[in-house]
């Protein structure tokens, strides 16, 4: 049976398919049409089919708080997300611009603190920053980089704009999810793929591998490049395996690498040990380096800092480039914008108050009921207040966090984040989500990914879109309408009609090579 | 190559031999137990002696050993190290861990039965049913290895895998024969009426090492008992003899990094399985003479890890 979805309500909220009951968005239409015929028994089936495959396919993400139970399967929806390639284009130009200002910023507080003479940017934020790291001052990574790897996450509004709601500067996860989400939808739902009008995602890979062969510090050489993980029981270790696995790298633990009097970096192999240029490091700055950072970490490299600044190994993203991934210094980014490259924002904050500055903070706890308040160094969604959800008593509680501690907060009015069609268990809903593209910065030139990881709150009327709480994932479309081609036609040959193709024939069929000019 | 990553490679082949060659001695003593008459018929205390787990169990199951305990204790008991379950848990959570060094269909192998073995739980062990369930256990172990010889590049991370596999299997064949012949050759008085059943007890001894065709077609004569022997024993051909995996390995090691101690441990050890005189073996000593084959193999572990996993 066909799926009707005038059925399908939007309640008010900006919907990524739909503008309105049964009229889907233009780089929907396809999609629309195709789930519609498809019909709701048969949805159902590839939707098995998903689950199955990403069982097999072992595509999985560890939830901390189920202990040892490593094994939980990657929450899919089948139905994508489309936007269209001119969309796309503009998100592109404003991601770059910020990721080149949040780069210029970085180098700037490591190194003559530029911004922060000329007032732009305040001295006390930055001296109660818990992600600055003094021992990066006077550092300069090479191409003057420190966030080689940025993911962005985006959300919509009511009004249908995109706006930037952080940037990940630290060790950002998703991106092997956002490929592998496209290898299951293609397994799916192969014949939407035939016009060719959707935009490839693979390439990221092969992005990431070049950038970070750029970073070698022994340029000319074949680089030899690691993947500095925590192990097999960090949350996002399919992702570090992958990711090795794609870019033909080692994938490296802690001890399996040292530092030698030298102050290169070694991995110990069963030929000895071999020098490493680059690490693509995936555990946070203070387990680094237990010489530097904290002395109990047991995942980290003793020396590694210290190799780091004497430029004999490169780290990516930079030790201390999360000083610019804080919930606060966010708010400055429109504004480092402006004064390292000169130009406005492309793409929008979400308004924020800050709970330093006294009108600001007094406003934010005024209207807690309406707002959301978030720390300034959480990730993954912890340790913030939803207001309009959030009982008195949490609201007090975040209140007196406030007052006590108010560098560390900040608050943003409550999003109407946009829907999209998901599959559940009541068939097919509206459900929130998000977007968190990636952005590789070489120095030279910056990558976009396409499209990137779209993150979806499977529960109903949910905001909380974070994988490591409950969130699902879709596979996301950038459709390019303007290059979209009809269905090839089947033309019908003769030979099809008439049976048995001659050899006569059969040449005629096909245009005769030309021959060379002689 | 990591020595970490060298060190689980080594250990993903061993586990997969381990829960390959159980899975096959459960299957096959099954069998031989239906073809004896009900009042001669051998026990399942067999089994647990050739995994080396005879305290474990009885401290978890008695001295009962019944069919219901051991089988259970050899397939699914995660508290016994050496079950087919937890082979497959470790052999599943190396390729976790260095899955970016092997083909992608590898996991996909082994997570599947994996998570049959999970799931399925004690319904899939009645007789009825045991025999599907370990034929699953067979396929896969045999499906990694094929896919692992014809799509893993042969580097050196395969090169660790397969001295893996063939310590293991050397290991397992001379387990194999210590426990299942010793009733054999010298059969106590209260074997006496198991003696009329002595061929087909030798034929599911072969059966255990996938090796009885392949003997026929080699003996081309009646099974008995010297030549079983002589041929899981020292035979060069047949790849689960002990010779054979010895060979392998003596193939191996000059494709990796060059250890002396490990190629002195296989040459003695090599040695005294080429040298062996079976037939006076058979009149005594076998026991004695197995022994030091598997302290040989022990010492041969030894040497490699020292070698190349502790750098």
């Amino acid at each position: 049976m066909a799926i009707d979805w005038h059925q399908y309500r939007c309640n008010g909220y900006h919907d990524e398919l739909f503008e309105k009951p049964g009229q889907p968005r233009a780089a929907a239409r396809r999609l629309v049409d195709y789930l519609g015929n498809l019909g709701a028994a048969e949805l159902a089936e590839r939707r098995l089919a998903a689950e199955l495959a990403i069982k097999i396919m072992g595509v999985t993400f560890t939830v901390y708080s189920e202990g040892r139970n490593v094994d939980r399967s990657w929450p899919f929806d089948v139905i994508p997300r489309a936007i269209t390639s001119r969309e796309w284009a503009r998100t592109e130009a404003g991601l770059k611009q910020r990721v080149q200002a949040l780069n210029h910023f970085i180098q700037d507080i490591y190194g003559e603190q530029k911004i922060v003479r000329d007032k732009v940017f305040p001295a006390s934020l930055l001296k109660e920053s818990v992600n600055f790291r003094p021992q990066c001052v006077g550092m300069k990574p090479r191409h003057g980089v420190w966030a080689h790897i940025c993911g962005s996450d985006l959300v919509r509004d009511l009004d249908g704009t995109l706006y930037v709601l952080e940037d990940n500067l630290r060790v950002p996860s998703g991106v092997s999810y956002m490929v592998e989400n496209r290898l299951v939808t293609k397994r799916v739902f192969p014949e939407l793929f035939e016009t060719g009008s959707i935009l490839p995602v693979d390439d990221y890979p092969a992005q990431l591998y070049d950038m970070l062969a750029a970073m070698s510090p022994r340029p000319g050489n074949q680089p030899s490049i690691a993947l500095l993980t925590p192990g097999i029981y960090n949350s996002a270790y399919f992702e570090h395996s992958w990711l090795a696995r794609q870019m033909g790298i080692e994938l490296v633990e802690g001890p399996d690498l040292f530092v030698g009097d030298d102050d290169i970096v070694y991995m110990r192999t069963v030929y000895g040990p071999k020098r490493v240029d680059v690490i693509y490091r995936r555990i946070d700055d203070l387990f680094l380096d237990p010489e530097a950072f904290r002395p109990d970490s047991v995942l980290g490299v003793k020396g590694l800092m210290r190799a780091w600044l004497k430029n004999k190994v490169a780290l990516v993203n930079a030790p201390g480039a999360g000083v610019a991934d804080d919930k606060v210094v966010y708010a400055f980014v429109p504004a480092m914008i402006k004064y390292y490259l000169g130009e406005d924002a492309i793409l929008p904050n979400v308004p924020s108050w800050l709970c330093m500055r006294k009108k600001d903070r007094e406003h934010v706890l005024a209207n807690l009921d309406k707002l959301v308040v978030k720390p300034a160094n959480e990730s993954g969604g912890y340790g913030m207040l939803i207001g309009p959800r959030a009982s008195k008593k949490e609201r007090e509680k975040f209140a007196d966090l406030i007052r006590a501690n108010p560098r560390n907060y900040m608050a943003q009015p409550t999003l109407s984040l946009s829907t999209a069609p998901t599959l559940t268990e009541d068939g097919i809903e509206p459900r929130h989500l998000d977007l968190r593209p990636f952005i590789l910065s070489r120095g030279d030139s910056v990558y976009v990914t396409t499209g990137g990881l779209t993150r979806v709150a499977m529960t109903k009327g949910s905001l909380v879109v974070n994988s490591s709480q409950g969130g699902g994932a879709k596979d996301t479309w950038i459709v390019d309408l303007d290059g979209e081609t009809e269905p090839p036609v089947q033309v019908q040959t003769q030979a099809q009609k008439g049976g048995r193709q001659t050899q006569s024939q059969g040449s005629a069929a096909r245009p005769a090579r030309r021959r060379r000019p002689g | 190559m990591l020595s970490r990553v060298a060190d689980d490679l080594y250990w993903f082949g061993r586990y997969i031999q381990r829960a390959e060659n159980t899975a096959r001695a459960i299957v096959v003593h099954s069998n031989l137990v239906l073809d004896l008459p009900r009042n001669v018929a051998v026990g399942w205390s067999a089994l647990v002696e050739i995994m080396g787990v005879d305290d474990l169990f009885r401290a978890r199951y008695g001295t009962g050993y019944a069919e219901a305990d051991v089988v259970r204790f050899l397939v699914l008991d995660a508290d016994n190290p050496g079950s087919v379950a937890s082979s497959l848990a470790s052999a599943r959570e190396i390729l976790r861990t260095v899955r970016e060094s092997m083909p992608h269909e590898t996991w996909e192998h082994i997570n599947n039965v994996h998570l049959i073995l999970q799931e399925g739980g004690e319904r899939l062990l009645t007789r009825s049913r045991r025999q599907d369930l370990l034929q699953h256990v067979l396929d896969a172990a045999l499906m990694t290895y094929g896919i692992l010889i014809a799509s893993m590049s042969h580097d050196v991370g395969f090169q660790f895998m397969r001295l893996g596999t063939n310590l293991e299997q050397a290991d397992m064949t001379t387990r194999i024969i210590d426990v299942r012949t010793s009733s054999l050759i010298k059969p106590r008085a209260a074997d006496e009426a198991l003696r009329p059943f002595q061929n087909i007890q030798w034929m599911s001894v072969l059966n255990s090492l996938t090796a009885y065709h392949m003997y026929r077609r080699h003996e081309r004569a009646r099974v008995r008992g010297t030549a079983v022997l002589r041929y899981l024993l020292q035979d060069r051909e047949f790849p689960r003899s002990v010779m054979f995996c010895l060979n392998m390995i003596g193939a191996t090691l000059p494709k990796l990094p060059p250890s002396r101690a490990a190629e002195r441990a296989l040459e003695r050890t090599g040695a005294v399985v080429r040298d062996a005189n079976i037939e006076r073996l058979v009149e005594s000593g076998l026991h004695d003479w197995l022994d030091e084959v598997q302290v040989g193999i022990g010492k041969l572990h030894e040497a490699i890890a020292a070698s190349y996993f502790k750098a």
